[in-house]
């Protein structure tokens, strides 16, 4: 008891019973498995609108113990991680013209846009982390270079993610929307579920008056 | 009081989509009840019309194709049964049932319009590029033209 008492704040006393109380509470509530998702991110509104979604319609069961339940089990909630694949930079550049050779890119334009690359992938995650901070969502960021179909499959079976979450361009206003080429690719390659989140139909609902 | 949002499964007789509705129920319905069950579930089964089965007609095809009949309404069942009896065992109770003649494609999808589904679950079978322009894919079919998400949930290939 010596050892505990010198030990900082009031849990000294109680630590044996509330190391107890928190089994039992473990045991009860790992009903429902804890699933690692991993969401893939790029600049467009859709992959926000997919986020979003996901996290509304995934963790809607452990939000709705709310934040008490993230304090007496931390071990016990989901896991996000957000990732993005920032598309390598061609360094050098093609000039269209009547006897055109490829110009090399020099560093100054390399390190300059490489800077810019990395704002934006920060300026992007930061985004999304604070979508996921406001529902209290445990969220990890991830910044991968390369092509992005492949990247991000291989990523999501590195990690051993549960389910990975992609948004899905299609093409606008046609009705029949067709899948982007990420989003196709990775549901034909991904080793893991996944899910294709859809921007939603509102307008065509307006329309129809669907009560 | 707020309607829950319906997420549509789709089942048929394969190990993948049993699997599929078994991941989906164990990650997304936790049994501490069912005020806290984030959606509500509807399973569709296509049953596929005995005539597209086999193209026979002529004389004496008749009884033929009802007992082609009886024998795909059994599958269709025992299928049905099995797939509302997984969800109970995890405690998810209010399960609505589509079972609907067609092509499973388009049975899907029709479903996920008439139940304004926000979330389509299909297992898939995992056929490579060649089966899967042969053999046509349904996971495949639905995820570009269902109206909804959609989630495709594959069995780990061991």
């Amino acid at each position: 008891m010596a050892a505990t008492a010198t030990s900082a704040g009031d849990a000294g006393t109680g630590t044996g019973t509330t190391v107890s109380v928190q089994q039992q509470e473990k045991v009860a509530s790992t009903e429902r498995k804890k699933m690692k998702v991993m969401v893939a991110l790029d600049d467009s509104d859709l992959s926000f609108y997919a986020l979003t979604w996901a996290l509304d319609n995934l963790f809607a069961a452990s939000v709705g113990l709310g934040a008490a339940a993230t304090k007496a089990f931390p071990g016990e909630v989901d896991t996000v991680y957000l990732v993005h694949v920032q598309q390598p930079f061609h360094h050098y550049a093609y000039p269209v013209g009547p006897g055109s050779t490829a110009v090399y890119g020099t560093s100054a334009v390399v390190e300059s846009v490489r800077k810019a690359q990395e704002e934006i992938s920060a300026a992007l995650l930061s985004r999304a982390l604070n979508v996921c901070k406001e529902k209290l969502i445990k969220a990890e960021t991830l910044i991968l270079d390369g092509d992005p179909k492949d990247v991000i499959c291989q990523a999501s079976e590195q990690m051993h993610v549960d389910l990975l979450v992609l948004g899905s361009r299609g093409l606008g206003k046609i009705k029949r929307a067709f899948l982007g080429s990420v989003s196709d690719y990775c549901a034909h390659h991904a080793k893991c579920p996944i899910l294709i989140v859809k921007p939603s139909k509102e307008s065509d609902r307006k329309d129809k008056h669907i009560p | 009081m707020a309607e829950k949002p319906v997420m549509v499964i789709a089942v048929d007789e394969s190990e993948h989509s049993f699997y599929a509705l078994e991941w989906t129920l164990d990650h997304f319905f936790a049994k501490s009840g069912p005020d806290h069950h984030p959606f509500s579930v509807v399973l569709v089964h296509a049953r596929r019309i005995a005539a597209s089965v086999i193209g026979v007609s002529g004389p004496g095809s008749g009884k033929f194709i009802t007992v082609l009949e009886t024998d795909i309404k059994n599958e269709a069942t025992k299928t049905v049964e099995k797939a509302t009896e997984i969800c109970n065992r995890k405690s998810v109770n209010e399960v609505r049932v589509e079972v609907n003649e067609g092509d499973p494609r388009d049975v899907i999808c029709e479903v996920v319009d008439k139940y304004h589904a926000s979330i389509l679950v299909v297992g898939s079978h995992g056929y490579g590029a060649i089966k899967r322009a042969v053999l046509g894919s349904v996971s495949d079919y639905c995820a570009h033209q269902a109206n909804c998400s959609v989630m495709i949930v594959k069995k780990p290939r061991i």
